[in-house]
C-alpha cells in the first residue's frame, strides 16, 4: 500500500508534492469537510433532501480530483460531492443538486462533469464511453470515474474494466474502499478483499493507496492520469478509506457497526494527518487555520443564500433534460404539467 | 496426454467415449439437414467440433449433479441422458419435446436428469448455476453443478457477479468455459484484453486450469479433478477448454470473420477423428466395432426423427399456458 504519511501524520520520508501542492490539497480537504458538515445540517433542518456524506473520504476524493487537468472528465457516483466541487462544481449548484432542484444539474458550460450516478456502478460503462470519445473529438482528455467497494460486485464494474482495457481507454477507475456497502462489510462481498487485485484479470495495473493520506492518493492518481494520457490505457486505483458518516442521512450505522471501529478510523482522519505534516514543516498554524475556516464558511453561506434565491422549480421541469430533444410523449407531459 | 494415460485406457470406456461423441455429431448433422428441410425452424447452433468437452465432462458426473448449459447445448443434453426423441421433438416444436415444444433448440430442459437448460441469453446460465449450487450447499447435499458457457460470456457482468458469489460462499460449482475463440463474429482478442481466460478466475481466488478441449481424455481428467475437489468441499473451480466450432455460429451466419485455413487447421484436430485414430493405433478398436457404433448411432438418430415426426402440435387454445404458474406444481 502506497503511503507517505503515517497514521498520526508524520511523514515516512520525502514527500513527492511541493509545499504549494500540499497547502492546496489541505485547503481543499478543509473546504470539503465544512461543506459536508453544512449539507448535513441543512438536511436536518429540512432544507435538503437525502444527502450522502463523504466525511472521512476527503483525501481520497481531493487527491484524485487534483490529479486531473483542465479538459479532463469526471464521472462521479453519489458519494463524490467533494471530488465534484474540487473539479469545479459551484457550491450553490451542489446544494441545489441534492435538493433535486433542476438548476442543480444545469452544469456550467465547459464543466466536464457528469451528474452524480445514484444507481450503483451503472455509470462505469458510460465512463468508458466518455473517455474513448476524446479520440473522436481529437482532444486527448482523460476521464476519471469513482465507485465504492460495493459497486465492484456489480456486473457493470466487470464489463467496464474489460471494455476499458480492450479499448485501451484513457480512464482511471478510483475505487474508494470504505469498508461498507451500506451495511454489508467488504468481507461479506468478496473473498479477496484486495480490490486492486481484480485489475490483473484485465491486464491493467492495480494500485492500493492509503486513502486517508492525501499525498499518497494525489501521487498515485497523478501517475495513473499521466499513464492514461500517454496512451498506456486504464488503471485501477484502490483508495482504502472509511466512511465516518452514515451511508446517507437516512441510515443508522449503529445497527451494523461498532463505535470502536469508527473511533479507530477517527484517529486516522485525513485532514488531521496532513495538518500534522504541515505544522511539522512550520508552514501552517492556528491563525491560518482560523482564517481558512472563516473564509470557507463565508463562501458556503453565500452559496446557501444563492441556492435559496433560486425560484421554486415548476412541475413541468421534471420532464426536461431527459433527452437532448423531447419525445412526443414528453412534450405532451411537459405541456400538461405547465398548463396544470 | 501422457502415454501412461493411454495405456490405462479401458477398452469399454474408450468405446463409450467414442460412441457418445458420435451420437452428438450424427445427431447434429441430422439437425442441420432437417433445418434445410425446414422441419426445424428458428435458431440452431451446432456444437460440431466441440463434442469432446460435453462427452468428457458428463461421464464424470453423478445422477444428482446438476448441469447448466448455453444455447449450443444439444450435445450436453444428449450425453447427460435426455432422450434423443424428446430433444428432436423439442426442436420440431412438438408437445412431446422435453420443453413441450415451447423452447426449441436453445431451451432444452429436463429436471429428471437435472439438466437445467440451455439458455438464449449469453451468460444467463451462470447465476442460475450459482443458485443451484447454493441450494445444494444450504441443504447439505453433496452435489456439484457443472456450468457451461462460451468465452463471449466472460465479458458479461453476470460472469463477474457469479464467480464473485460462488467464491465468496464456497459453492460447489465447476465453471466450464468453452473457448471456441469467436463470440459470434467477434474474435477473442477483440473482446478481452487478456485472452488467457483462466487467469481471470485468479481474481476470485478460484483454482483454474486451461485444458485441451479437442482431447476427450484431457477433458475427462480435468473435469474429474475439478469435480472431485469441489465435491469434497474445495469450493468452486474453473476450467477453460480451448476448442473450435467447425460450423458457423448459427444457421444465419455467413462466416465472414475467419479464414478457411484457420478452420482447416482446427478440423485437423477434430476430436472424433483424432480419438478414433488413437484407438486404432493402440488397437483398442477394430473396424467392425466402429461400424457397429455408427450403426447404433444411426438407428438412434433415425428413431429420434421418427419420434419427432410422429409428435403432436400444441393446440392454439394452449397458447397462454405456462406464462405464469397455474399453481399446480406448488
Amino acid at each position: 500500500m502506497i503511503r507517505f504519511l503515517s497514521d498520526d501524520g508524520t511523514p515516512t520520508g520525502d514527500l513527492p508534492l511541493s509545499e504549494t501542492e500540499l497547502l492546496r490539497g489541505y485547503r481543499a480537504m478543509v473546504r470539503g469537510r465544512l461543506v459536508d458538515d453544512r449539507m448535513v445540517v441543512l438536511q436536518r433542518q429540512g432544507r435538503m433532501s437525502v444527502y450522502p456524506s463523504f466525511r472521512g473520504q476527503e483525501a481520497a476524493q481531493v487527491g484524485s480530483a487534483l490529479a486531473l487537468e483542465a479538459g479532463d472528465w469526471m464521472i462521479p457516483s453519489y458519494r463524490e460531492s467533494c471530488a465534484a466541487i474540487e473539479h469545479g462544481l459551484p457550491l450553490h449548484q451542489l446544494i441545489l443538486y441534492w435538493r433535486a432542484h433542476p438548476a442543480g444539474w444545469h452544469f456550467p458550460q465547459g464543466l466536464r462533469l457528469l451528474p452524480f450516478s445514484i444507481p450503483i456502478a451503472t455509470h462505469l460503462p458510460q465512463a468508458v464511453g466518455v473517455s474513448v470519445a476524446g479520440r473522436y473529438h481529437r482532444e486527448p482528455w482523460v476521464a476519471m470515474t469513482f465507485v465504492g467497494d460495493g459497486g465492484t460486485s456489480e456486473g457493470d464494474f466487470h464489463e467496464a474494466l474489460n471494455f476499458a482495457a480492450v479499448m485501451n481507454a484513457p480512464l482511471v477507475f478510483v475505487v474508494q474502499n470504505n469498508g461498507w456497502a451500506i451495511s454489508v462489510p467488504t468481507h461479506k462481498q468478496m473473498k479477496n478483499t484486495k480490490i486492486a487485485d481484480r485489475a490483473r484479470g484485465y491486464g491493467i495495473p492495480g494500485v492500493v493507496v492509503d486513502g486517508n493520506d492525501l499525498v499518497a492518493v494525489w501521487y498515485a492518481a497523478r501517475e495513473a492520469v499521466r499513464r492514461a494520457r500517454a496512451g498506456k490505457g486504464p488503471a485501477l486505483l484502490e483508495a482504502v478509506t472509511y466512511r465516518m458518516s452514515p451511508h446517507t442521512t437516512s441510515d443508522d450505522p449503529k445497527r451494523y457497526r461498532g463505535e470502536d471501529e469508527v473511533e479507530r478510523w477517527a484517529a486516522k482522519d485525513p485532514i488531521m494527518r496532513l495538518r500534522t505534516a504541515l505544522e511539522g514543516r512550520g508552514v501552517w498554524d492556528d491563525a491560518q487555520e482560523a482564517e481558512l475556516r472563516r473564509s470557507v464558511k463565508a463562501e458556503i453561506e453565500e452559496a446557501v443564500r444563492e441556492a435559496n434565491a433560486s425560484p421554486e422549480p415548476a412541475p413541468h421541469e421534471i420532464v426536461e433534460q431527459v433527452f437532448a430533444e423531447m419525445t412526443q410523449d414528453q412534450k405532451w407531459a411537459w405541456e400538461a404539467l405547465r398548463d396544470h | 496426454m501422457t502415454s501412461e494415460r493411454i495405456q490405462h485406457l479401458d477398452r469399454d470406456h474408450a468405446h463409450y467415449l467414442l460412441h457418445q461423441m458420435l451420437r452428438v455429431r450424427r445427431f447434429e448433422e441430422k439437425c442441420a439437414e432437417l433445418y434445410q428441410a425446414t422441419k426445424i425452424r428458428g435458431f440452431l447452433h451446432l456444437y460440431i467440433g466441440e463434442e469432446a468437452i460435453a462427452v468428457g465432462a458428463m461421464g464424470v458426473l453423478e445422477p444428482d449433479d446438476a448441469v447448466v448449459a448455453t444455447y449450443r447445448e444439444h450435445g450436453h443434453a444428449l450425453v447427460r441422458g435426455v432422450s434423443g426423441g424428446s430433444i428432436m421433438a423439442e426442436m420440431y416444436g412438438k408437445q412431446e419435446g422435453c420443453s413441450r415444444g415451447r423452447g426449441g433448440s436453445m431451451h432444452l430442459f429436463d429436471s429428471e436428469t437435472r439438466f437445467y437448460g440451455g439458455n438464449g441469453i449469453v451468460g444467463g446460465g451462470l447465476p442460475i448455476a450459482v443458485g443451484l449450487a447454493l441450494a445444494d450447499k444450504l441443504q447439505n447435499r453433496r452435489n456439484v453443478t457443472l456450468c457451461f458457457f462460451g468465452e463471449g460470456a466472460v465479458a458479461e457482468g453476470e460472469f463477474h457477479e457469479s464467480l464473485n458469489l460462488a467464491s465468496l460462499w464456497d459453492l460447489p460449482v465447476v465453471f466450464c468455459c468453452e473457448n471456441n475463440l469467436y463470440a459470434m463474429g467477434t474474435a477473442l482478442e477483440r473482446s478481452e484484453s487478456d485472452t488467457n481466460i483462466a487467469i481471470k478466475a485468479a481474481s476470485y481466488e478460484m483454482p483454474a486450469w486451461t485444458v485441451d478441449g479437442m482431447n476427450v481424455l484431457a477433458v475427462e481428467d480435468a473435469v474429474r479433478k475439478a469435480v472431485d475437489a469441489t465435491r469434497q468441499g474445495g469450493g468452486p473451480h474453473f476450467l477453460e477448454f480451448r476448442t473450435y466450432r467447425f460450423r458457423a455460429h448459427s444457421m444465419f451466419d455467413p462466416e465472414l470473420y475467419r479464414d478457411k485455413a484457420e478452420v482447416a487447421f482446427w478440423r485437423d484436430r477434430d476430436p472424433i477423428k483424432t480419438f478414433t485414430e488413437l484407438l486404432k493405433e493402440q488397437e483398442l478398436i477394430e473396424d467392425g466395432e466402429l461400424v457397429q457404433i455408427e450403426e447404433m448411432v444411426a438407428a438412434e438418430v433415425e428413431a429420434a426423427v421418427a419420434f419427432a415426426e410422429g409428435g403432436t402440435w400444441e393446440p392454439v387454445s394452449e397458447l397462454t399456458r405456462f406464462v405464469y404458474s397455474d399453481g399446480s406444481g406448488l
